[in-house]
Parts: C-alpha cells; structure tokens; sequence
C-alpha cells in the first residue's frame, strides 16, 4: 500500500463541506464533479556557481464539471466562496447546455465504478519534504552545480535543478466521490556541457519519483548524479557520431519506458482510439513478441515509487493497474468513464487533470514493461553487430505508429563485445514491428522517466521503465 | 467574508507589503484572463470550457539577493503570505550584485492593435460557431479526414508590471486561437498527423475556414506514402518544421544568459558570418501580426524591434535587466516569463524576413531532395545536432514532388544548415510567436528504415 488512509484535518473540512453541499443542490445534471486543488511548487536552480532561479508558486481552486443534455461543461474559479462555486456551477452547466444543441454524438453514459473513492489518503513518504528546510534544498542543488563542473575542465557550463511538487485534492462527485488526497513529487536533476575545441557534449542524469526527500536521494546521492553526467560528458567528446542504419538495438530501461509510452501508451488511450488509432480493431490480436507484457499503473506494489504514482484519479476513481500487452497480445485500452461506457469496460483510474482550471483527460500514470530473465551480458554476448542505447531524452509517436525517441549515447556493439561510445542521436520504427522484434527482455527493472512530464493539451507527470530489452530499429545519425 | 482584489491592488498591494516587510525593492507583475475554449475531440464538438485566471508573481531583493513566490487568488492576506515567502526566499539566496529592478524611464506607447474591442462582444456562441465551422470544412474536404482534437479559444487579458523604481504599465489584449490536429484514415492505412494553428488579435482577422482546409489538404496528401533510399540532399523546411529544427536553436544561441553561460554557439559571433547572406532575422513583439506582441516585456521595460541577424551576419544578443547588467549593456526588452516565475530572457516574436523565391522555384531547382512539414525528433540548442523522423514529407527528384515519404530519418546540425542556406521563399506563415517563410538547406543527410 503506497498510500495511508488519513483522518480529515479541521482545517480542510470547510472545503470538503463547501463541495459537498453545492454537489448536493445540484438538479439538471447527469453527472457533477468538483476537485479542489492546492498545488505548491518549491523550485531551486543553481548554473555556473549562480543561484537562477529561487521560488515558490501557489495555485489553487476549484474545477467543476457538469454532464448535461449529453453535453460536458467545465469552469474553474480560484475564489472557493460559496457564491463564487455556485456561480461557476451555474456558469458549467449554461455553457455545457449551450453546446448541446451542436454536439452530434451526445454522451450516452458514464461506466459504472463498482465504488467510488472515500476517505483520505496520504502518499507514504521517507522525509517529509515540508519538513525540510529550503538551506538544505539549496545546498545540495548548489553543490552538486559545482561537484559537476569541478569533475573536470572541460566541464564548460553546469546546472542543478531540485524542484517539488506539493498537491492537496478535495473530490467530490454526483456518483459518490468524497475523497481527499495528498501527495508530493520532487525531482533532481544536473545538466553538463563539455567543451574541447569546437566539439560539444552534453549530458543530463537525475531523478523523479513520488516519495519524500529520503525516497528521492535512497538509490543515488545527490552528488552522484552531477559526477555521473560530467564523466559521460566529457567521454562523449572524443565520441563519433553514430551512422544511420536499420540495426539490433539494447535499449536501457528509461529507453524502454520511452517505447511503453510513446509508442505503445499513446495509441492506447481510448480517446485516440475513438479518432481512428491503428489499435482500434486488435484487442485480442498479437501485436508484439511474446515476451512483451506492458502495463500502465497507479502505483504497482512491485515497482513503488514512479513518478506517475496515484491513489484515484480526477474522477474520483481508484487507480489499478492496466494489462495494456499481456505476452504479445492487446489486452486492453486506457479509459475515462466516457470512454469505458462506450467500449462497455471498467475505468482503471486513467482520468487526470494538471491543475484545477484543467478538465480531466485520459492520461497514462507509470508505463512499463514487465521483466523477464535474461541479462545485459546475455544480451551483449548474442549481438554481432548493434548498438546499447542509454540515457532516453524526449520522444513522440504518430498516428501510423511510427515512434522516434532520442537518447544521450550509444555503444557500438561488434561480435558480442562493447567496442565504441558513440553520441546520441535518436532511433525510429513502427511500433509493431519494433515490439514483434523483442527478443531478449531482462530480468532487472528501473523507473527513469520521472524528472520530465508527457504534453497532451495539458502536461502531466508520468514515469515509463522497465528492464534493458533487444530489439531491431532504425538509429538515425549523421552519415 | 473572501474579497477578491482587483488587478492593480493586488500589485500595489504586493510592492507595498514587500518594502514594509523588509525587500530593498519589488516587482509585481500580475495577468487576468477571462477565457472560453471549446474543444473538438474525435470528430465531434465535446466540451466547452471558461475560466477567470489571475496570477501575480513577486519579486524581491534583499540586498542584491533575489527571492520570488506566485500565488492565484487575489486575497490580501494570501498576497502578504507570498510576499513574506518571496522575502524569505530571498533571505536564505546568495546575494548576485548583477540583481536589480530596472527603473521608469520613457513613457512606453501602447500597441493599439492588440485589442479588439469587437473582442467584448464575442460570446461562447461565436465560439462554438468557429468550432464547427473549422470541424464541417474539414470533414467535408474529404471524408478520409479524421479529426483527433482541436480548439477555439477566445481570451480577453489585460496585464500590468509594477515595482518600487517607478514603473507602472498596464494593457488590455485580446486573443483568439484555434486548432486542429488530426489524420486521414482509410481502411487499410492511417497517415501521419497534421497540425495547423491560427491565431490573430482582432475578431475581423479570424480565419478558420483557410485552417481547416489548410489541415485537411494536407493529411489526404499524406497518404499512399511510399519507402525511398538513404541519400544526401536538399531540404525545404515548412514554417512549422522550422520552429522546431532551426529557430529552437538560433533563439537558445542568441540568450545572453546562454550566451554568458558559455551555453551559445554563437558566443563569440557578433559582427561575424553565422549563415548566408539570405538570412534576415529580427526579434520583435511590437510586430501586431503575431500573438507574441505586447507593448512591454515582463519587467515594464518597453518591447522593440531587434534586429538579430542581417545578410547572415549576427548583430545582436537578447537581454533582460540582469544579463544586461552582467555585461554592462541596455535591456533589449527581453524579460519574458509568465506570473509564476521571475523574469527570464526570452524571444518574443522570432521573425524571418521573405526572399525572393516563390517555393515552387524553390523545389524546381532541387535534384535530390525533402520538403519537411513536421519534425519529430531531438536538436541539441548547445551544439545544433539534430535527429529526427520526417513527417509530412514529399520526396523531390529533378525538380518534381514525387511522394509523400514514409519511415525516413533526418539528421544534421542547424549551425551547418544555416551555412547551407540556399533558399528563402517569398511565402510566409504566421506561427503564433513567429512569421517564418520556407528555408532550404543542402547537404543534409537522409537515413531510410531497412524493411
């Protein structure tokens, strides 16, 4: 259990009430929901041996969502008054009854949850970050700055980024939602550029989870990250670039996260798949090897802590893990309760909203693959020829599935045998044909995608891992 | 009983509470927005949407040490909170003597034309009436287009900088943006996405009609796209291909706190050769044509035309108060950032200046080559590697488009590039924060997928 069950603080219950008693007026609506939303985000940057950015962001208030006429309406409002969240309920519904009139396909019905979520519920946390000064959170930002550019010389330009995300949910829905939530996510991060002649390279290592300070800094101290990037950075600057060819491919687990997201989790969100996604008709049909089991979590028992982690989504419902690929074959879509209705499924929990002026959409949460039982030795000794890809950066899919990701840099692998660092460039294919391609998957397992966040209208955190796994793609470089 | 403040006592508030509490100086800098968006999603209008946003983000020095809080909900008692956090953050930050709130100088003079007052009268009904005109002429284009999603909003913003040096602006805008972002879909294929976005100040400027036709033509061409083989050759890049192949690293290179920070390729350029002579590029937000422009930047300082590169050759970095005091210059007006964060060098309206080339001319003279609509893929801004997927991309031979292309990687490096520039179009689009023509590059290397 990664979350407690909490007593309703005094404080929060004039909120709680305030939502309650307007969810409780309402008439003339299908379906109403109301999130309360506090977020505060503490942020430190230091760049060569400069603080840059010092500062903490509050920004609250009230969402609401009606369902009126088979039409949705949603208004936001940062004044939680009574009179203010009546009149943006008011203002939801006038506005949802207004479209109505020009909506062709009226929603029919919201899936039914077998119970709503309730109570309060508090991430569990090692180090409460509230309860850490700001001075320790700029020391380590500013010594790690100066361990990464003391590492070296060559060592150009340096910068550390710790920032926290501190959210506080109040739900509650027309369907029996009351629940309160509280989490944080902090991430670290340290960027190097190393410099020699008129050859660059740059590096980023760090981390993002759900947890507190003692979760962030338990599998690395926070200096680590610093020396780690600078020692790659200035590897990569004898590095050569890597040739573009259709090859074998060893992708580390952030790359494989990248591949769960980008090129799998994506098309399987319901409300693409209703636009017209190459999966739209392959439930129950093979789509990748059979050593490929993908799943999109709330918050995994065996796999704790990504930064993707919730207890209950926007809509009030529980989080559970998604088979999306079990052993090869299309398992199952990504839902909101719209979406679940018209595919006659349960929703799991995939319904998020950013910040309290968004509406609730069908995002993912952690996306991995599951791990099997060979080894990155294996994997090395069984490659003639290909590349080890590490250090996943930013990645996008299409809508004939083709994917590219980017990664930071790669080994040339020849006759078994790592020979060559080579720079990053990035490595494309069609998603099917890259998963049927999976024939090695290992037995080790890591989260590495928590320190960035997807865009879909809206950004969002999520995490994406898994173990190192093999594969054929297309790595792009310059010739 | 909650009171709710206007805009400006809100800032007035903020400065004042922050030199009574202890700031050397302040800066307030607040946005309200009243806003309504409908949404397209899946062929069909889903949602409407409208908000009332107000922001304020704080600034303070103590001493020359900096802190900053935002908050959303315009109470005095949460203002005097953030205040107190901005002070204490500011208490525990190193101090940096290059800190400093800049001054009231000239009177600034207001755009007048980015706010319509047209803008008052335009209710949700207009909106959703622009929706489905977008959503009717795209479907009706061909009934192969498949629209994912898609928006129009309309927002009525007015934003205001005050400090304790004597700067107090304020102005009204309006704004009007839509999208839509989609594919054609055929039983046996799906193509690769478009994405088209228009935006403009003034209701009588709205248009979208061309949009929507815009984005359907172009995901019906991408279809039937066919496999071609590696080559090095010529690329044509689209306004939008350009945004995020070329213009993401010039804007990166020409930040002077990229630039200070040993960050820019282009740290030691001024007055030397970066591109070819075809290459005219200036920074400007006082140009009314693209929705970065604003009379002021985010520190009161008023906005200007900057001319970046002229004939290839660079002449200029961009600057707020801080970099250019780091480097003993005037601000070119450069401080940008929204409420939630301190001020931060940033373009504003990135323009490249027409050539003289019709595009057609463009690809007639390409033996070998690539238009590329849509880039998706990785560009280094420190060292202007790129590497990539086309998407949206036609192969040319002698002169002609031959077919949509499929499955072809590109990779490069945008300094290069720029060195390769042989070609401006007399064509151009208006992007958002940028009005860029087509560019064409030789000498850029295509790796095709081995099926």
């Amino acid at each position: 259990m990664q979350f407690k069950s909490m007593e309703m603080t005094r404080d929060e219950g004039p909120v709680f009430d305030e939502l309650y008693s307007l969810i409780s007026t309402i008439s003339g609506a299908k379906y109403a929901e109301t999130r309360y939303h506090c977020r505060i985000i503490n942020e430190v940057i230091f760049s060569n041996g400069e603080i840059e950015l010092i500062r903490n962001v509050s920004n609250s208030g009230c969402g609401i969502r009606v369902l009126v006429d088979g039409c949705w309406g949603f208004t936001s409002t940062s004044n939680i008054s009574k009179d203010a969240l009546k009149n943006a309920l008011y203002e939801a519904m006038s506005i949802a009854k207004l479209l109505s009139g020009n909506k062709k396909k009226k929603v029919a019905g919201l899936a039914e949850v077998n119970q709503m979520a309730k109570g309060h519920l508090e991430a569990r946390v090692n180090g409460n970050l509230k309860n850490i000064d700001i001075e320790q959170k700029i020391k380590i930002t500013k010594d790690a700055e100066q361990a990464a550019r003391n590492y070296s010389e060559k060592i150009k330009s340096a910068s550390c980024i710790y920032r926290e995300i501190l959210d506080h949910k109040i739900i509650v829905n027309t369907d029996g939602a009351e629940v309160q939530l509280s989490d944080s996510k902090p991430e670290f991060n340290v960027t190097t550029i190393a410099a020699e002649g008129t050859e660059t390279a740059t590096i980023s290592e760090g981390i993002g989870i759900t947890g507190g300070w003692d979760d962030l800094f338990a599998k690395n101290d926070p200096l680590d990250y610093a020396i780690s990037a600078s020692e790659k950075a200035v590897k990569l600057l004898k590095a050569n670039h890597v040739p573009g060819e259709s090859t074998t491919i060893i992708l580390d687990p952030g790359m494989v996260g990248m591949i769960a997201h980008e090129a799998i989790g994506h098309m399987v969100e319901a409300d693409f798949v209703l636009s017209g996604s190459l999966v739209n008709d392959k439930i129950g049909q093979r789509i990748a090897s059979d050593l490929v089991t993908l799943v999109d979590s709330g918050g995994s028992k065996t796999f704790p802590k990504g930064a993707g982690t919730i207890a209950v989504d926007d809509e009030g419902v529980r989080a559970e893990n998604v088979i999306i690929i079990e052993n090869g074959y299309l398992e199952s879509f990504l839902h909101n309760r719209e979406s679940a209705f018209i595919f006659d499924t349960k929703p799991a929990g995939n319904a998020r909203a950013y910040e309290y002026d968004d509406d609730p959409l069908i995002r993912m949460r952690n996306t991995f693959l599951e791990p099997k039982r060979d080894t990155v030795d294996d994997m090395l000794k069984e490659t003639k020829h290909g590349y080890l890809l590490k250090g996943a950066r930013n990645g996008q899919a299409d809508a004939n599935g083709e994917f590219m990701f980017a990664f930071q840099e790669a080994y040339l692998i020849e006759k078994g045998e790592i020979k060559e660092l080579m720079k990053g460039a990035s490595v494309s294919g069609r998603a099917f044909d890259v998963l049927k391609s999976v024939d090695m998957v290992g037995k080790d397992f890591a989260y590495d995608m928590g320190t960035g966040y997807c865009g879909k209208i809206q950004p969002m955190k999520v995490d994406g891992g898994g173990p190192h796994i093999r594969c054929f793609a297309t790595v792009g470089g310059l010739q | 009983m909650r009171t709710m403040l206007s805009l400006i006592d809100a800032c007035s508030i903020a400065v004042k509470e922050a030199v009574r509490n202890g700031a050397t100086d302040a800066e307030a800098y607040g946005v309200n927005s009243k806003e309504s968006e409908v949404i397209i999603e899946n062929n069909d209008l889903k949602q409407s949407k409208s908000h009332e946003i107000g922001n304020l983000g704080i600034r303070v020095l103590v001493g020359s040490s900096q802190g900053f809080s935002s908050v959303n909900v315009f109470e005095k008692e949460q203002i005097i909170q953030s205040v107190k956090l901005a002070i204490k953050l500011a208490k525990v930050s190193p101090p940096d003597n290059f800190n400093s709130i800049p001054h009231k100088t000239a009177k600034i003079n207001l755009l007048t034309k980015i706010y319509d007052k047209e803008a008052l009268g335009f209710e949700l009904s207009d909106n959703v009436r622009m929706a489905k005109d977008m959503l009717l002429t795209a479907r009706s284009y061909d009934n192969r287009v498949s629209i994912d999603s898609g928006n129009f909003t309309s927002a009525l913003l007015t934003h205001m900088v005050l400090n304790s040096c004597g700067i107090s602006v304020t102005e009204n805008m309006s704004l009007f943006s839509w999208s839509l972002m989609g594919m054609a879909v055929t039983p046996d294929q799906v193509s690769n996405f478009d994405v088209q976005i228009g935006s403009s100040h003034c209701v009588k400027d709205i248009d979208v009609i061309s949009t929507a036709k815009e984005f359907a033509k172009a995901v019906i061409n991408y279809l039937g796209p066919r496999n071609v083989d590696s080559f090095r050759g010529e690329m044509i890049l689209s306004a939008s291909a350009s945004t995020e192949l070329v213009q993401e690293v010039i804007a990166h290179s020409i930040n002077s706190n990229n630039v200070q920070k040993q960050a820019s390729k282009f740290k030691e350029d001024i007055n030397s050769s970066v591109s070819t002579d075809l290459l005219n590029l200036e920074d400007d937000a006082t140009n009314v044509d693209a929705l970065g422009a604003s009379s002021f930047d985010r520190e009161g300082v008023d906005h200007r035309r900057n001319v970046i590169i002229e004939k290839g050759i660079l002449k200029g970095f961009i600057y707020d108060t801080y970099t250019a005091n780091k480097d003993s210059v005037e601000t070119t007006g450069n401080a940008g950032g929204s409420p939630k964060y301190p001020p931060m060098v940033s373009t504003t309206n990135m323009i490249v200046r027409a050539g003289n080339s019709k595009l057609e001319t463009l690809i007639s003279e390409i033996q070998k080559g690539v238009i590329i609509n849509r880039f998706s893929g990785t560009v280094n801004p420190v060292d202007g590697d790129f590497s990539g997927v086309v998407k949206g991309g036609y192969y040319i031979k002698d002169g002609n488009i031959i077919c949509p292309v499929k499955e072809l990687m590109v990779a490069g490096n945008a300094f290069d590039a720029l060195k390769n520039l042989t070609g401006v179009s007399k064509e151009t689009k208006s992007l958002p924060d940028s009005i860029l023509p087509y560019t064409r590059f030789s000498n850029i290397s295509f790796t095709a997928s081995e099926r």
